[in-house]
């Protein structure tokens, strides 16, 4: 077992019993933690300042002795850390092992025979490039690492709760990121949009909807406490905002100054006021350019052609709609009327509750309408509407959840007494955290600090007029998010993408790279890395083959007794690790094998069938009518907080209410049952059989093939033999389902 | 609101590079890392868990101290049952019965606008039973007869009134949505006595889930097998578990064999006590839960008289009875944590006649209830089994509509019994109508602080490390109700 995935849960996620002993007085134990990972102390001594609070330092690779093994300046980092402890890294994978670990990590779903063969009898010096500019440019690539930041950003479909009701909107978020990646949109780009694509991009409709980021958390739409309600999703989309991009632990600070961090309560509500004045949308509609003009024509033709009739039916209704109103308003408490009543910039907090809570009970129907009128009106309300239903209607245009600016003055955002939103403390006007701006300070922003009265002390990267301007507001953040000069921003990006491709972050904490958080095990080449990033113009995609072009990612995985005895946790990266797979790409490799996998992409989530009684549990799970669309790709599937999809929630899928940087790894009698008896793996075994039986034509191909489609290689002697053997008693789809259940199908070498 | 941050946990972090190495390097795999963190922790001294129940997250593992309760029940009353019409009695209540609440009680939050509404008389009438004096209402004649079991929290209060909100309050320690359940952490904590079953059930009520759904016992930031399984009835008791129709059980048990067989190939030096490991030996457990499972809810080998006493024979209290006798024939086969909901999707909450709506309740639960204290008591498990009966609120003492009631998660009862639990008494007290807890006042932080203390933890160590923040149940607050411990 590769003792590195220890580490890197034992890091994060993993069991933390505490005992009496371990307490620590205050505070972390900084120098004693360096020291713990033990590969590479920083330089940087003392405490603070902190390492990842500092500028990304341009480090040169380090020399080697083995430079025929180092082809790439990763390797030399590595290579160095290995030769200074005496190590040998491991011989290259084989071909089929290096085709199978690159197609699952860049597109998520097995190599077929065919381009495993093309690979392998591909002897040009650049086959391995080739292989993977070709899984970079497939469409799959985005549906594979879309996911992982979808799990960063928390996505879902509803709002949890009681009502856990959809968002019809939200699929346009998921398609974004899919788009995003496969466009290799650069990191900075895709930070500015998700954080302010209103303000900054207005006339792009991704850019819009790329906001809805912001509002993916779970969200108690009837909550007896509107003003509560806010605040808690103001505070989702600050913590969420922190972790994401700037792998920090804001939400720490949000009662009181952070324990561990140099993070104060003043930060976070200063972070958090780049947001508070910002307008939440679930129904903004994001046309295109082509798409409005098509609605805006259609909608002038129906009204042109309508007109008379609809001038007609409201005048016919008026007075019924308006008795009603009356009639439902006097049934209210005398408070919720005065409330109502009074002007909307007059109402205090607890008139707005009111009216929040008792807007619906004053809503009009038409079937109350069509109720309460004359049987002469009614008759001619029949009349028009069939009229009016003859007539073309428009098409209903897209629309997502975003941020917006508000129409009137921005809300003055304060500090909340041990984040009570009942308790307001001293006023903050929008600003950065402060250690952050000590180190990066007035090199990024023209506009330097200023000092405000009261001690507030107020950066923009703008000038101090712009920054009351509202419509510059998040679109500051955005900026100064992805600047080149923050030392965070693109650390933290290269640590995700190295943590998906090697099963562990240099710094094996990915959304806290504080204190607290674990030290990088290799920091120079994090730096290196991050310049790298930032020079390729933030390209995610460039990031993926310098990584892959490594010869320490193309380590196989088979480990010396050597490389054991003394790197037993492949902190050194002696080897490759073997990885298991996410319950998603299990379940679209079982898809790909059985040949059942749909091609298509993008579109409103899909519902494949699951257990009756959960079907009767949840709300709306109404089993996809098209039969493609129960074999769509995971990511597609609908995504409801208060009921994950069971197959992939067995295999630790996250629960979504949190932004999850890296998924728990928990190994259970539950998943063996899920792979034996699920209807997903008999399926699968059916449908493979069908394939082996029309594409193979003797048993020994078969089981050949079978091997081929499903491990990506062919069988050994022992295991023909064994097939053979069993299958003298056993069905075809018996072995199928037994190859399914393997160590070496749900893991990667 | 007080979901924050901060309770700073102990660092259970290697200290040096020697500990890191010897942690990482001693040849255990990452599901030995329980056993390990353990050694660190817990087990301190203990030897090292046997091999093969490295393979398993859920190897039993002992708390912090001794503890009597080696197994939960939670009854949850889904909707929120009235505290004044059941626990609580309230004579004032009845004395100003058709008034407003007087203005010295002060403004109140309310889901419905009640507030200034008449007070609503208790709907039935209060006795006193067992040595102990406990008043009980006539709505529940049997639980009432196990008076001297029952430890009844009469000062509990919540933080919201609304029912997901408080249902996950209730159940995870935060209004907000995404933390671990009260059985996650037992089972996070204590690992399970039966490798054969889950070590958290669950079992909705069959005519619909409570308000919050699946995540009230899900597992929150923690790995996925610390959540509730839930338990259905029939041949697949749990998700999965049925050997799939054409299937025979030895064709079963020979394709099992050849996955261990390739598996075994497969694994490489080094690797002996890897994942890969362990997914081997998850074959072994799936292999004896599909043996097993089906027993535990196999009922036909209980006598007639115990099928009596849940209730069985009856129409009325067939159901959630059947449910009852389930969860102790649970806890008897070592399942950690059990949790039972009684009550449909609206369940126990009466905004409109309460009295109908409890009266149906009660007639379907009392019988099951007291059925499972007395057959616990009468088997010697209740001693071990800590049996928690509440909703996720009370109700208000004013009317709705003419004789409904609001939710109140100001003041409202829970009761716990058996697992070091003392009986026959009343903790707290709320004020003269039942609006508010006021003396000896219980946060539901508080109460899971005391479930945790008599699992054997204290409560402010049992933490999981999220988001390098060691999390707990009780997030920065919970004090041990020191009287209801025996």
């Amino acid at each position: 077992m590769q003792l590195i995935y220890v580490i890197a849960l034992f890091a994060t996620c993993a069991l933390a019993f505490d005992g009496p002993a371990a307490r620590p007085a205050d505070g972390p134990p900084g120098e004693s933690k360096r020291k713990a990972v033990g590969v590479q102390s920083l330089s940087l001594v003392g405490d603070p300042p902190h390492w990842a609070f500092q500028p990304i330092r341009r480090i040169e690779p380090p020399m080697v002795q083995n430079t025929g093994w180092a082809k790439t300046p990763v390797d030399r980092f590595i290579l160095a850390q290995l030769e200074a402890n005496g190590l040998s890294p491991a011989p290259r994978a084989g071909k089929e092992e290096l085709i199978r670990r690159t197609a699952f990590d860049l597109v998520g779903l097995p190599p077929t025979p065919a381009e495993i063969d093309d690979f392998v009898n591909d002897p040009s010096p650049d086959a391995y490039a080739k292989l993977i500019d070709r899984l970079l440019a497939s469409p799959h690539y985005g549906e594979r690492w879309g996911r992982h930041w979808l799990d960063v950003a928390r996505f879902a479909e509803t709002d949890g709760f009681e009502h856990d009701t959809v968002r019809p909107h939200a699929w346009r978020y998921r398609d974004y990121v899919i788009q995003s990646f496969n466009l290799d949109k650069p990191y900075d780009r895709f930070i500015r949009e998700q954080i302010a694509g209103d303000q900054l991009y207005p006339e792009d409709n991704q850019a819009l909807l790329a906001t809805a980021f912001n509002l993916l958390g779970p969200d108690m739409v009837d909550s007896s406490d509107q003003v509560q309600r806010r605040q808690i999703t103001l505070n989702d989309m600050t913590d969420t905002a922190a972790q994401a991009f700037l792998g920090i632990t804001l939400s720490c600070a949000r009662c009181h100054n952070h324990k561990f961090e140099p993070l104060t309560q003043k930060d976070y509500y200063r972070f958090q006021a780049f947001f508070t004045p910002a307008v939440f949308r679930n129904d903004l509609p994001v046309p295109s350019p082509s798409e409005r003009q098509a609605h805006q024509a259609a909608l002038d033709e129906y009204n042109r052609l309508g007109k008379s009739r609809l001038e007609e039916l409201a005048a016919l209704e008026a007075p019924y709609r308006q008795k009603l109103y009356e009639r439902k308003l006097a049934k209210l408490s005398p408070e919720a009327q005065a409330a109502i009543k009074t002007p909307a910039a007059e109402r205090t907090t607890e008139q707005s509750n009111q009216i929040q809570e008792t807007e619906a009970l004053l809503e009009v129907t038409d079937k109350e309408i069509l109720n309460s009128m004359s049987q002469e009106d009614q008759s001619r309300q029949r009349a028009l509407k069939t009229a009016l239903g003859k007539l073309p209607k428009p098409p209903a245009l897209p629309m997502t959840l975003a941020l917006q600016d508000p129409k009137k003055p921005a809300a003055k955002a304060f500090i909340l007494v041990r984040g009570d939103h009942n308790n307001r403390g001293d006023q903050v006007q929008p600003g950065f955290p402060s250690v952050l701006e000590d180190s990066i300070g007035s090199r990024t922003r023209p506009g330097s600090a200023v000092d405000l009265p009261g001690g507030e002390r107020q950066v923009t990267p703008r000038s101090q007029s712009q920054i009351a301007s509202e419509a510059t507001r998040r679109a500051d953040l955005a900026e100064w998010l992805a600047s080149s000069d923050n030392p965070l921003t693109a650390r933290v990006m290269v640590n995700r993408i190295w943590q998906h491709h090697f099963g562990r972050g240099i710094v094996p904490t990915p959304s806290d790279f504080g204190r607290q958080g674990l030290p990088p095990t290799h920091p120079d080449l994090l730096d290196w890395l991050a310049t790298e990033f930032i020079a390729s113009g933030w390209s995610v995609k460039e990031m993926h083959k310098l990584l892959l072009l490594s010869s320490v990612y193309q380590q196989s995985s088979r480990a010396s007794a050597e490389a054991l005895a003394r790197d037993p946790g492949n902190q050194l990266y002696s080897r490759r690790n073997r990885l298991r797979l996410e319950g998603e790409i299990i379940r679209d490799s079982l898809l790909a094998v059985s040949g059942a996998l749909s091609p298509r992409m993008g579109g409103p989530g899909v519902f494949p069938p699951i257990p009756d009684d959960l079907q009767k549990a949840a709300k709306a799970w109404t089993v996809s009518r098209n039969p493609e669309d129960r074999n769509r790709r995971s990511i597609y599937i609908f995504s409801r907080r208060n009921l994950r999809f069971p197959f992939l929630e067995v295999f630790d899928a996250p629960d979504s209410n949190l932004s999850c940087p890296e998924r728990s790894q928990s190994t259970s009698a539950p998943q063996s049952l899920a792979l034996l008896n699920a209807d997903e793996v008999l399926a699968a075994s059916r449908a493979t059989v069908a394939r082996l039986m029309r594409e193979a034509a003797s048993n020994v191909e078969r089981i050949k093939l079978a091997y081929r489609l499903t491990l990506g290689r062919g069988p050994t002697e022992r295991e023909q033999t064994l097939a053979a053997e069993f299958l003298k008693q056993a069905p075809w789809s018996e072995f199928c389902r037994a190859l399914f259940n393997l160590n070496a199908f749900v893991y990667v070498d | 609101m007080s979901q924050c941050c901060g309770p700073n946990g102990p660092d259970t972090r290697p200290k040096n590079r020697r500990e890191f190495l010897r942690r990482a390097g001693c040849g255990v795999g990452m599901l030995a890392l329980s056993s390990l963190l353990d050694r660190e922790g817990l087990l301190t001294g203990q030897a090292r868990a046997a091999e093969a129940a490295r393979a398993n997250p859920l190897l039993p593992k002992a708390p912090h101290f001794p503890a009597r309760a080696k197994s939960v029940i939670f009854l949850f009353m889904s909707g929120g049952p009235s505290h004044v019409d059941l626990f609580d009695p309230k004579p004032d209540l009845i004395r100003l019965a058709g008034q407003p609440i007087p203005e010295s009680f002060g403004a109140f939050k309310t889901r419905r606008a009640v507030a200034k509404n008449k007070l609503l008389a208790p709907v039935r009438s209060f006795r006193k039973h067992g040595q102990s004096g406990l008043d009980v209402s006539e709505f529940l004649p049997h639980i009432a007869g196990c008076a001297d079991d029952l430890c009844v929290l009469r000062g509990c209060y919540g933080d919201s009134v609304t029912h997901p909100e408080s249902v996950y309050l209730m159940n995870t320690g935060s209004i907000l949505m995404g933390r671990p359940s009260l059985g996650a952490w037992a089972t996070y904590g204590l690992g399970t006595e039966n490798q054969n079953m889950p070590s958290f059930v669950v079992m909705p009520d069959p005519s619909g889930w409570v308000k919050g759904g699946a995540p009230a016992w899900g597992n929150g930031y923690m790995p996925a097998v610390y959540q509730g399984t839930l338990l259905r009835g029939g041949e697949s008791p749990i998700l999965h578990l049925k050997t799939p129709n054409g299937i025979s059980a030895s064709q079963q048990q020979s394709t099992v064999d050849l996955i261990n067989q390739l598996n075994r190939d497969d694994l490489r030096p080094g690797e002996e006590d890897s994942e890969l490991s362990a997914r081997i030996a998850a074959y072994e457990l799936a292999f004896r839960m599909q043996a097993h499972a089906p027993e535990v809810v196999d009922i036909s080998r209980e006598t007639e008289a115990t099928k009596k006493l849940y209730g069985l024979d009856n129409q009325t209290t067939g159901e959630f009875g059947l449910r009852c006798l389930l969860a102790r024939r649970m806890v008897e086969r070592g399942v950690r944590f059990v949790q039972l909901y009684c009550g449909d999707t609206n369940g126990w909450d009466g905004h409109s006649d309460v009295e109908g709506n409890h009266a149906k309740l009660c007639a379907e639960s009392d019988r099951p209830v007291a059925g499972l204290l007395n057959d616990l008591k009468s088997r010697g498990l209740l001693d071990s089994t800590l049996v928690i009966w509440g909703g996720e609120f009370g109700r208000m003492p004013m009317s709705e509509g003419s004789n409904g009631r609001d939710h109140n998660p100001h003041g409202f009862c829970m009761w716990m019994a058996g697992g070091g639990v003392k009986g026959g008494q009343v903790i707290g007290a709320t004020d003269a109508v039942g609006l508010r807890a006021e003396q000896e006042r219980t946060h539901v932080h508080d109460l899971h602080a005391t479930i945790l203390h008599l699992l054997g933890f204290d409560h402010t160590r049992l933490t999981f490390r999220h988001n390098s923040r060691n999390e707990r149940l009780t997030d920065v607050a919970g004090e041990i109700i020191a009287k209801a411990i025996a």
